[in-house]
């Protein structure tokens, strides 16, 4: 299957193990991932707070050059991009008059955005609804069993739910759920897994941000998770990067790996730790990497 | 008739008990309520189970509770709908009082001691513009229907139940206060818009402090879109007023700005100390110290490169930066705006066309913000640009060069003003 | 005990209008609430509010429009003073930031409204009575230093003096049980009307009567009890209104025929006749066998362009998909008249003033009477306003002008005393909801849009059996904290008393007029009938009737047709 891919910007800067595990993972899924390359970000909700027109003019943009490439569908890695371009793309979809208004800033690129043209689908939607869970177990390599996994979403990725396409028919906000399953892993379910991981706040109220990044870890260790795994880099940013921060600011220590979702579906596959950047991380994955090799053995992949 | 399960959480002051679940059976059709169903029961087998209910039809804002996880009003929850994603067991309903907010009895929660004092914080009433006028003030449709979103608020306290910024800092002045002084703000009869605005950016529990997480639009059963109500008033505060405010609120989203036009994307090692005003602003030096460690964790582990760190490895295309300029620089900005201007495909096919003229069946324009302090009393109507719109296909006029107009761009005047020296709020950082 | 110049019960519009009026003359104000003052029944009223503000129109056509509407039982000079004071009342609203609808030019737009001669009609979308509930609640807080605000107490009684003057009430702060005395010169009724007494109902929970009856029990008359308003579209399950405003902006009436049968009954204004032509239209073809199997009526919104529906009927909008599962915006929505309102109520003059001296009444609790027999669309706001404005600035001027009376500490007592035998009830009664059902499902069948004698007999002795059977009523709580079993017991008391007073009143007028069809007198007749009936309290607990005269000043009684 072909899709227009956007990264998004992170997963290019601060997380670069995120776009290299997706690219990694990609094949594995028969996933071709044509990048879309002039895109720019999509605001993350920063600049439609700023200027609602230019959000949405810059992520018509995008739906414009993902509609020219080849891809089915565009697919995107990262929870905020998927919220702040569904945000944009309702409003885009409303009015024929706002659309032309938008159209009109475009023009000079050549480029129009087109309702009806473009779905985009984060990763994990697309894994669920396009790949299949099905599918997907058929391709496990090495089943998750006994790795205990809570799932944490971001904000951006579940509410509200019915911008996001979240109902009976598609229950988006079990998919990570369903997706460890496939897998072969057990879901721990704990307090935070719909949580803000505060990352929104960092610069503005540091206190509260490093707080909810801390709870949820620490609720997470006392579920007894050995991971988490996000579809969202900035979660990971306040997870991860800022782990030892938040671990003072609740004054309890923490130790929990947070796995980007292409890694955590990368291991199952048969990829190998390095090949998923898992070293990358500011929080060893080492409860990970001892499952991973005490599952292959003999690989001896368990170096870092 | 199914039978359900209601599960309710109980706690009375008086026995000395803690807080427990109790079960009770109820037989009733699926699309009735929750509060029916609490009703039932306190009627057939417990008349002590505490509630506050009055209309039984989402108006009156009562029954504000959390059913299985969920915040909302009991009325406005049914019974099939509540127990689909029952974690509980098969047609188990777990229904528990509001959250944030003390408990009283059962399902009651004290709203004064939240709710209440923080609506009471935002100068909760119209301060009206001088002179009265003789008759009514003239003001816009769309003005009026704008804040009346605001104004369909119950005051129900759902979206405070659920407020994640407020589960870890409990002076945030919370979503359904700050969409009630939207309600003032986006009023073209109040006369103090701009003082509520840098009050609120100010107050370092203000609008600066929410999360961006979505609960409340969520949890709202109005639509009030609270949180969609705070990025206006930060917009507003910001772009409109001018308010600098001492969180790095304003600061941290002209950085924001700034660094896409620059670098088309974010380039987060600008974006950090841009935020603090920049990296030889006073405020940064502390926010920066303090954020090393993890920078240098960073950089130990290799996610993040020296590379990446100083060097921009993007640059935004030509292109980008002629939509920031084309947008940035209109006169007043354009917001399309859901609940005033509704949807296209919600329009479609209405029989009424039939009948009636369809003269009024054609979707609103976009509407125009007020933008300035000292607007005359009618802000400018929309002028429906898109209406005048050509075409994609037709060829566009050439789009205005980047170059001629620098003045108004926001980004060039952060820069301008990025040391400010002699900040009144240096302290506060802290 | 908390002392002040006038002291207000109930905190919808009438009363929050009152304690604002009252403050504005300088009087030290409480407003006593059993809920919270944005929780109260004004809140539901959705499609607006009428007054002559256009240039185009004249305070007497509205006036003229009323009267007709109430079947000439209105008394005029009430009627002229609330139509004529309306234009200001609707700006000085404005003024304090109601939202209200603006034209294309940005004033104030109107919508039409049954019974209505011109559009006249002021509103916010349909959400109208919350709009200005919540802009006098942020007035209340403005002005709180001279407004104490007391919210969820509840009254149980009012307080006479030794010479039979009110000066004030007992109350239970609901949050701890604790008794208090509320001492005052003046005392204005604003506790809303009585619904609850009828099953199903569009009105909230709250609307117990409390208000009528506690002024009942002291000695105060009430007028025009039987006239009680069946709203023509409520939703047939649970009784939730859907606006007139509905039908204001265009949406039509059927039959299961497919018949737009109001053509039969009101050729001219069709399903903008006045309420009581509606419903009984509706209940004429339901009960000749012409509406649909459920018993109801097809209301078809679809008629009303899109936008204007998504717009400016947004509430039912989500009232028709979540308690009906239907998108009024594609299809037709159910329907059947529902009781909505009670016309009666204490009787008071265009001040307020109840027969009891300190004793003043406002909103649905009184009976001015501006809607006679039968009420307006979108005049029960302007009425609230209006007389609730008026009563807060009589009871100030003559508070300010009065000393502070005292008042007994022993009435703590007896009232406790009535609460503690009220929770050693035994078990073994009937339980109070049961009363209750039974009350509102009798009352609902004899006391409908159509009654006879036999069928207010049988409900009377109905009613006199379930006053018997709740005053022995068990409670389950025994608690002080939110003891809502407790205050239901006593509701209950409240509502049976209405609800008598109902009877007595619909089977003494043997006639038809406005809201009141005997089907065994289905004329109207002025000769005889064309005045109130009050009902008072006569010794222990039987109401005695006595009549009271219609004022007319410019418009005599003629034959009613729309």
């Amino acid at each position: 299957m072909k899709v227009a891919y956007w990264p998004g910007c992170v997963s290019r800067g601060f997380t670069p193990e995120l776009h290299g595990a997706m690219e990694a993972v990609a094949p594995l899924l028969d996933l071709e991932l044509i990048g879309i390359d002039r895109a720019s970000c999509c605001g993350a909700g920063v600049i439609a707070e700023h200027n609602q027109e230019l959000a949405d003019t810059l992520n018509a943009r995008t739906f414009a050059l993902a509609a020219e490439t080849p891809g089915e569908l565009m697919m995107n890695i990262c929870s905020t991009c998927q919220g702040a371009q569904s945000e944009c793309q309702e409003r885009l979809d409303a009015s024929a008059e706002y659309r032309a208004e938008i159209n009109t800033t475009l023009e000079a690129e050549g480029l129009a955005y087109e309702k009806g043209l473009v779905t985009n689908k984060n990763f994990l939607w697309l894994l669920v609804e396009e790949i299949g869970l099905e599918n997907l177990k058929k391709k496990v390599k090495r089943p998750l069993t006994g790795l205990k996994v809570g799932p944490f979403y971001g904000c951006y990725i579940v509410r509200p739910t019915d911008r996001l396409g979240i109902d009976d028919e598609n229950p988006r906000d079990q998919y990570m759920q369903m997706v460890i399953e496939a897998l072969g892993g057990e879901v721990i379910d704990y307090a935070g897994i719909y949580k803000c991981c505060g990352f929104p706040i960092i610069t503005m109220n540091k206190k509260a941000s490093l707080q909810m990044a801390g709870t949820h870890l620490a609720d997470a260790t006392d579920a007894d998770a050995d991971c988490l795994v996000v579809p969202c880099p900035l979660c990971h940013l306040n997870l991860d990067l800022q782990q030892p921060m938040a671990a003072a600011e609740i004054g309890r220590d923490l130790s929990m790996p947070v796995l980007h979702l292409p890694q955590l579906v990368g291991l199952a596959l048969g990829l190998d730790n390095k090949a998923l950047g898992l070293s990358r991380h500011v929080i060893k994955p080492t409860s990970v990497i001892d499952w991973s090799t005490a599952v292959i053995g003999s690989t001896g992949e368990a170096g870092w | 008739m199914p039978e359900y399960t209601l599960r309710l959480r109980r706690y009375n002051p008086e026995s000395g008990e803690a807080p427990h679940y109790e079960d009770f059976k109820v037989e009733l059709e699926g699309h009735r309520s929750v509060l029916e169903a609490i009703l039932q029961v306190r009627g057939e087998q417990d008349g002590s189970i505490g509630v506050r209910c009055s209309c039984r039809a989402a108006i009156c804002g009562s029954c504000g509770v959390r059913t299985n996880g969920k915040p909302g009003l009991a009325c406005h929850t049914h019974l099939d709908a509540a127990a689909k994603n029952s974690k509980h067991g098969e047609n188990v309903i777990v229904v528990e009082p509001m959250g944030n907010m003390p408990v009283i009895k059962d399902l009651i929660v004290d709203m004064e001691e939240v709710h209440w004092k923080k609506i009471r914080r935002v100068t909760p009433w119209l301060v009206a513009k001088e002179p009265v006028p003789e008759r009514e003030y003239i003001v816009p449709h769309e003005a009026m229907v704008d804040v009346t979103q605001t104004m369909a608020c119950i005051q129900c306290g759902a979206c405070v139940s659920d407020c994640l910024t407020m589960e870890m800092d409990p002076l945030f002045v919370g979503p359904a206060a700050l969409a009630k002084a939207y309600r003032f703000v986006g009023d073209p009869r109040d006369a103090e818009q701009g003082q509520r605005l840098k009050d609120l950016a100010e107050d370092p529990h203000g609008i600066y402090d929410c999360t961006h997480c979505f609960q409340c639009i969520e949890a709202c059963p109005k639509g009030v879109a609270p949180m969609s109500q705070i990025m206006r008033l930060r917009r507003r505060a910001g772009s409109d007023f001018h308010v600098d405010d001492r969180n790095n609120g304003h600061r941290h989203e002209m950085a924001f700005v700034k660094n896409i036009r620059k670098n088309g994307l974010l380039h987060e090692a600008d974006l950090l100390p841009d935020s603090y005003g920049g990296k030889f602003h006073p405020r940064a030096v502390p926010e920066l110290l303090s954020s090393l460690p993890v920078v240098l964790r960073a950089l130990k582990t290799g996610k993040v490169t020296v590379k990446k760190a100083l060097l921009h490895e993007h640059k935004a295309s030509p292109e980008i930066e002629r939509i920031f300029d084309t947008v940035e620089n209109r006169e007043v900005r354009l917001e399309y705006n859901l609940y005033i201007s509704g949807n296209e495909d919600d329009l479609a096919d209405d029989p009424a066309d039939a009948v009636a003229p369809a003269a009024t069946a054609t979707l609103a324009p976009p509407v125009v913000e007020e933008q300035a302090v000292e607007a005359p009393p009618e802000p400018p109507v929309a002028e429906a640009p898109a209406a005048e719109a050509a075409p994609a296909e037709t060829p566009a006029a050439p789009a205005p060069d980047a170059e001629e107009a620098p003045a108004a761009d926001p980004a060039a005047e952060i820069e301008v003003e990025a040391p400010a020296e002699g900040e009144p709020t240096e302290g506060d950082t802290q | 005990m908390p002392s002040h110049d006038v002291l207000i019960i109930g905190a919808g519009l009438a009363g929050q209008r009152a304690a604002l009026a009252a403050a504005e003359k300088g009087a030290t104000v409480a407003i006593i609430s059993k809920v919270h003052p944005v929780r109260s029944h004004s809140v539901a009223a959705a499609g607006g509010i009428n007054a002559a503000l256009n240039p185009e129109d004249s305070w007497e056509s509205h006036a003229f429009d009323t009267v007709k509407g109430s079947d000439y039982l209105g008394d005029q000079d009430a009627i002229e003073v609330m139509c004529k004071e309306a234009p200001n009342e609707i700006l000085w609203l404005e003024h304090a930031g109601v939202t209200f609808h603006r034209n294309d030019v940005g004033q104030l737009g109107t919508r039409a409204f049954g019974g209505a001669s011109q559009a006249r009609t002021y509103y916010v979308a349909d959400i109208t009575g919350q709009a200005i509930l919540h802009v006098l609640y942020e007035q209340l807080m403005k002005h709180h230093e001279q407004i104490d605000r007391y919210e969820e107490w509840f009254t149980t009684e009012l307080l006479l003096d030794d010479s039979g003057n009110c000066v004030g009430a007992v109350c239970r702060n609901i949050r701890d049980g604790q008794l208090q005395i509320f001492n005052a010169k003046s005392v204005i009724l604003a506790s809303g009307g009585a619904g609850q007494a009828f099953k199903p109902t569009t009105n909230a929970l709250i609307c117990t009567g409390d208000g009528i009856a506690q002024a009942y029990q002291i000695g105060a008359p009430l007028m025009d009890m039987e006239m009680i308003q069946y709203h023509p579209t409520t939703l047939a399950e649970n009784g939730f209104l859907i606006t007139e405003g509905a039908r204001g902006e265009g949406a039509h009436l059927y039959n299961a025929l497919g018949e737009r049968f109001m053509e039969k009954y009101a050729p001219n204004k069709l399903e903008l006749a006045s309420r009581d032509v509606v419903s009984r239209a509706e209940q004429t073809e339901i009960n000749e066998g012409r509406g649909f199997p459920d018993g109801t009526i097809a209301l078809d919104i679809t008629k009303v362009p899109r936008k204007r529906t998504l717009e400016a009927l947004r509430e039912i909008v989500n009232i028709g998909r979540d308690f009906a599962g239907v998108d009024i915006t594609r299809e037709p929505i159910h329907i059947k008249p529902g009781m909505h309102y009670i016309m009666g109520g204490v009787k008071t003059d265009v001040d307020g003033q109840t027969p009891i001296n300190g004793l003043y009444a406002a909103g649905e609790v009184a009976c001015v009477s501006v809607h006679g027999g039968n009420r307006l669309g979108a005049n029960s706001l302007l009425d609230t306003l209006i007389f609730g404005r008026r009563s807060g600035e009589h009871a100030a001027d003559q508070a300010l002008s009065k000393a502070m009376p005292s008042t007994s500490h022993s009435k703590i007592a007896d009232t406790q005393r009535k609460f503690d035998s009220i929770l050693n009830r035994d078990a073994g009664g009937r339980r109070i909801s049961e009363i209750k059902n039974e009350l509102g499902e009798t009352m609902n069948r004899y006391a409908a849009v159509y009654r006879d004698q036999a069928g207010l007999e049988t409900a009377h002795e109905i009613v006199r059996r379930l006053k018997e059977e709740a005053a022995v009523a068990p409670v389950d709580d025994k608690g002080t904290v939110f003891n809502q079993d407790l205050l239901g017991a006593v509701e209950l008391e409240y509502m049976l008393d209405v609800a008598e007073c109902i009877v007595v009143g619909a089977k003494e007028r043997k006639e038809s007029r406005g809201a009141q069809f005997r089907t065994d007198f289905p004329e109207r007749n002025d000769a005889e009938w064309l005045k109130h009936i009050d009902v008072s309290r006569n010794g222990d607990d039987a109401p005695s009737v006595t009549y009271s005269p219609v004022t007319i000043t410019k418009w005599e009684p003629q034959e009613r047709t729309y």
